[in-house]
């Protein structure tokens, strides 16, 4: 079964009852077990199962998975004079060469180094939520604002509040403290991206959280604060293993939107520079598809990208597993 | 009553600041909706001087932008149909059912979470040429279905996890099929994680601008999205406008929002929290 | 009952799969391709103000051909020519198509059709193929000159004692005028927007000729580009000058130059810009916010003895035809009918481009147009048209690092040289 989002618990219980339900659905254990329109019913149930999955794995395989066996193909052939020319591992060749795909590849690092920050904000936010925070249920309504905007247009309302000229900086300004070139610093530019991202999907995040904290006891709070526990024992003692369920939610949808959709972001807001500091691999591919007229290359960089991508992915995922069993 | 004790206040005044800095750039963009142009090049920051519908008008007079809301709310609301009856088929049958291959299955969905849509991006438009579904609805319909098929099944796989087996059990004690199981237990329970989903689903599509273009190369078929950013020429000039139409295309979004609130906070993948 | 409900719900997934190969056969839904249709694709015929051109174009061309419809698809200039690639690789793509010139035309040069036996009576009355051309061969019309004029503010001269009809000639009295300005007024020397590394393109091109000599001019345009020459080394190292000398606004690398920079000159807070002469950023922008009077357009101030500052000009947009169109004949005369006269008329006066069409009057347009229109014939292609996109990609990034000091300008100019040479 998916190893995703299965606690170990629920996994372990689950099974042995799905196991039983699937072996009800193969034997046909019935009533009647022996008339021959139950047999036809038994192998219709038999089949049951794939029936119900079939088009969703057709989808998946065919506009998918497919279109990515396509372009693994169509990357070990040649771009512009050598168009359609079999030219075995040379683009592949020319990636590992260019130092903006190397870069791409390192700021998908910096992503997942920052995966947790983007599970933590909206993981606290939620939590004074919860705790009733003053002006709580305000909170709760304004914060999921952004998840309805288009990355292409909240990338467009950022670029003008963190120009260097922007009302950030004038107010960062006359704080007293210098101000900072949020885009034009090749330093800053990708957290800068990836706050605006986390501040963007955060929303999401934070309503998901919420939900989970309906389902928490909260005699289990009361007692601690009558423990006299501080907030910050409570959150790690409490909340977390009391939502261990919901976090781990958080991390895998939280770690999909950062590694495939921030394209519109970046698009918008820096175009990949300053200085090539804030390419992601799918802005390369757009840029070698595009611009570059390249396209044998950017199949290439797509196969990398999707290699990765499932690395990180199922290593995050076995380790939340793994997490999981541990609770 | 608050449950956080005298420290309340020190964690409300960065809260509210946060929550000002979520709803400025909304505000600002309405702001920069009313202006002129030359009131905009000049100052972006100030308030505009009237309020003005003028951009608002420009923007949905410009060339179709009726019928490009029409094929948008058209567009997802089959996209959303589709998405939610094969998802919830696939994942009640790989969460709650255990049958030979069901595990390659669910690796399958899986893997499809991975590929971002610009690495498949130009094979996808030559299998949908080849299928004659380049500039057709269904076409469209069938690629946002694609893209968001294994986040839909993966939400609503874990949450039909998180159902208790018994109740299958006792169904098919009762005589039912599987298909009856799904269909008279699993769908009407599914109701909360559905229309979250359902909601999230439609979001993307909406927003979507990048498929819409793909695949839909004539004017006449363009989805909102699409319209609105074509309002950004080559040098984006005339940025009252296109914030104008951001308004346009935004508000449907927000006002539904508003309306199901309720539901969606307590229905978001509620199958992720149980426990 | 129950599996009914199931396999109706399974049989409508199967028929909006069915329903989309059922429209395939309907040729009216595919973009291109059909006889008696062409489909246009470009980025400005959803403008308003390109709509009279437009409509012109297609009056002069049913005449040609009553029965050929033409559709227009305005695509949204960002996603351009990604989805331009991805249409000529699904075999979709349009007839007849919009291209810049300079690399982006010739790189796909592969799957359009040379166009030089249909546009032979239109090559005299229009300028600009040069940026269309890839061995020999044209592969577009031009609609309209794209260039780098440098603009200036002559309020701003004025306020600062200075002499508004007679800007700086050499580079140190340009830079001497602009500390006058910058004392007087507050405001920068140059706006300069550097963010997608557009601002290089631009200062390499608007200032080039009064740095190289007209023979290194001459060779870099033909392809034989000496990097290590002092001159194409002063360039870059004047761009980095510049900007540490307080000439440019602050944040350059971080300031787009759509419409940012632009909108810093057209607030009067910066003395020059680099600009251009069609669509933006241009004369008839800077008009609606400075007097029209007030725009004024310089000379490239002269670096280098002995050079001679040109105004630097291309083929702006053409009209190109793609290879798979069912009659070229038929779409080429489309493209010279988007070429005409009275189409061009209209698309200067409404959208504000120096037309390619030199029998346009552009006498009602301001002093500014007046002073580019008597500098284009002695004009020269720009510099930075003549390279690679990859190189012009690798340009962008250098000039940000140089801009923050994180490469010198000896390393940049070394990269560029070999860029140039694998490309």
């Amino acid at each position: 079964m998916s190893p995703i989002g299965s606690s170990g618990r629920v996994a372990q219980a689950g099974r042995p009852d799905g196991a039983l339900a699937g072996e009800a659905a193969v034997d046909g254990r019935g009533p009647a077990s022996k008339s021959p329109r139950v047999r036809n019913g038994r192998r219709a149930e038999r089949l049951a199962p794939y029936v119900l999955v079939a088009p969703a794995v057709l989808i998946i395989v065919v506009l998918r998975l497919w279109p990515l066996g396509l372009g693994v193909n169509f990357s070990f052939t040649g771009d512009g004079e050598r168009n359609g020319a079999t030219v075995g591992f040379d683009n592949y060749a020319e990636l590992i060469d260019d130092p903006l795909f190397r870069t791409a590849l390192r700021n998908v690092g910096w992503l997942v180094l920052l995966l947790p920050v983007a599970v933590a904000i909206p993981g606290l936010l939620a939590t004074f939520i919860y705790l009733r925070v003053p002006g709580h249920q305000i909170f709760r309504s304004v914060y999921f604002f952004p998840a309805v905007l288009s990355p292409v247009i909240i990338g467009a309302i950022f670029n003008l509040l963190l120009a260097f000229d922007g009302p950030l900086n004038a107010v960062l300004g006359g704080s007293g403290l210098g101000p900072v070139d949020w885009l034009g610093d090749p330093d800053v530019a990708m957290f800068t991206v990836v706050g605006v991202h986390i501040w963007a999907t955060s929303g999401m995040a934070l309503v998901v959280f919420l939900a989970g904290f309906s389902t928490l006891d909260p005699a289990l709070l009361d007692a601690a604060r009558v423990d006299g526990a501080s907030l910050a024992r409570m959150i790690w003692h409490v909340i977390i293993p009391g939502l261990s369920r919901t976090i781990q939610f958080v991390v895998v949808t939280t770690m999909i939107g950062m590694l495939t959709s921030m394209f519109g972001l970046l698009y918008v807001m820096t175009s990949g520079g300053p200085e090539g500091s804030t390419y992601l691999p799918e802005y390369y591919i757009w840029v070698q598809q595009g611009q570059m007229s390249s396209p044998a290359l950017a199949s290439a960089a797509s196969t990398v990208l999707f290699l990765v991508m499932l690395v990180v992915g199922l290593l995050q995922v076995g380790l939340l597993r793994r997490a999981g069993r541990e609770d | 009553m608050s449950r956080l004790g005298p420290s309340r206040w020190l964690v409300a005044v960065p809260m509210t600041l946060l929550a000002l800095a979520t709803i400025y750039p909304l505000l600002f963009t309405a702001n920069v909706a009313m202006k002129t142009r030359r009131e905009y090049v000049l100052d972006r920051f100030s308030l505009a001087s009237t309020l003005r519908w003028d951009n608002l008008s420009t923007a949905w007079n410009s060339d179709g932008m009726g019928r490009y809301f029409l094929n948008s709310v058209i567009v997802v609301a089959c996209a959303v149909a589709l998405l939610l009856l094969i998802g919830s088929m696939a994942g009640f049958a790989l969460a709650q059912v255990r049958f030979r291959g069901s595990s390659t299955l669910t690796l399958v969905c899986l893997a499809a979470l991975f590929i971002p849509f610009q690495v498949i991006m130009v094979p996808l438009a030559r299998i949908m040429a080849d299928g004659g579904l380049i500039d057709t609805y269904p076409g469209l319909v069938l690629a946002y279905v694609a893209q968001f098929l294994p986040f839909t099944v993966f939400l609503l796989t874990s949450y039909y996890r998180a159902v208790p087996t018994e109740l299958v059990d006792a169904a098919r004690i009762d005589g039912n099929t599987l298909y009856g199981v799904y269909r008279r237990i699993m769908l009407p329970m599914g109701a909360p994680a559905l229309l979250s989903v359902g909601i999230l689903d439609a979001l993307f599509c909406w927003n979507d601008v990048l498929i819409s273009l793909l695949m839909m190369p004539s004017a006449d078929h363009r989805t909102l999205m699409v319209g609105i950013t074509s309002l950004r020429g080559q040098y984006s000039a005339d940025i009252p406008t296109f914030a104008a139409g951001v308004l346009i295309a935004g508000l449907p979004v927000l006002v539904t929002y508003l309306f199901l609130q309720r539901q969606i906070a307590d229905g978001v993948t509620a199958g992720a929290t149980k426990g | 009952m129950k599996q009914r409900t199931l396999w109706s719900a399974i049989l409508v997934a199967g028929l909006v799969a069915l329903a989309g190969c059922g429209s395939a056969s309907d040729p009216d839904s595919a973009p291109g391709g059909s006889k008696g249709k062409l489909v246009v694709w470009d980025w400005k015929s959803g403008d308003a103000t390109a709509s009279s051109y437009v409509k012109k174009a297609k009056a002069d061309f049913a005449q040609q051909h009553p029965g050929v419809t033409v559709e227009f698809v305005a695509q949204p200039f960002e996603q351009y020519y990604t989805l331009l690639g991805a249409a000529i690789q699904a075999g979709k793509g349009p007839d007849v198509m919009l291209f810049n010139g300079g690399g982006q035309i010739r790189d796909r040069a592969d799957s359009l059709l040379p166009l030089d036996e249909y546009v032979r009576d239109d090559k005299k009355r229009l300028a600009g193929w040069e940026a269309f051309t890839k061995d020999n061969k044209t592969y577009a019309a031009p609609v309209t000159l794209q260039g780098h004029p440098i603009y200036y503010n002559k309020s701003l001269y004025r306020k600062a004692g200075l002499d508004p009809e007679q800007p700086a000639t050499s580079w140190d009295e340009f830079v001497a005028d602009c500390r006058t300005i910058t004392k007087a007024t507050g405001a920068r020397c140059f706006a300069q927007g550097n963010k997608e590394g557009i601002g290089i393109q631009f200062f390499l091109s608007g200032l080039g000729s009064g740095v190289l000599s007209p023979k290194e001019y001459d060779d870099w345009i033909a392809g034989r580009r000496d990097w290590s020459s002092p001159a194409v080394e002063r360039i870059f190292a004047l761009w980095k000058e510049a900007d540490d000398e307080g000439l440019n606004n602050d944040g350059a690398n971080s300031t787009a130059m759509f419409n940012d920079a632009f909108a810093v000159f057209q607030s009067n807070k910066a003395a020059h810009v680099i600009g251009l002469m069609s669509d933006v950023g241009h004369w008839k922008d800077f008009a609606e916010f400075l007097d029209a009077d007030d725009v004024g357009v310089m000379k490239a101030p002269v670096v280098t003895a002995g050079a001679t500052p040109r105004l630097p000009y291309d083929g702006g947009i053409g009209y190109a035809v793609a290879k798979w169109t069912k009659d070229p004949e038929v779409a080429a005369d489309l493209v010279r009918s988007l070429t005409s006269p009275d189409a061009l008329k209209s698309f200067h006066a409404d959208a504000g481009a120096i037309a390619a069409d030199r029998t346009v009057d552009v006498s009602s347009a301001g002093p500014a147009v007046a002073t580019i229109v008597s500098e284009i014939d002695r004009g020269k292609p720009a510099l930075h048209v003549a390279l690679s996109s990859k190189t012009v990609d690798l340009m962008g990034r250098l000039s940000q690092q140089l801009l923050s000091g994180s490469v010198t300008v000896d390393s940049a100019v070394e990269q560029l040289a070999a860029s140039d040479r694998a490309g």
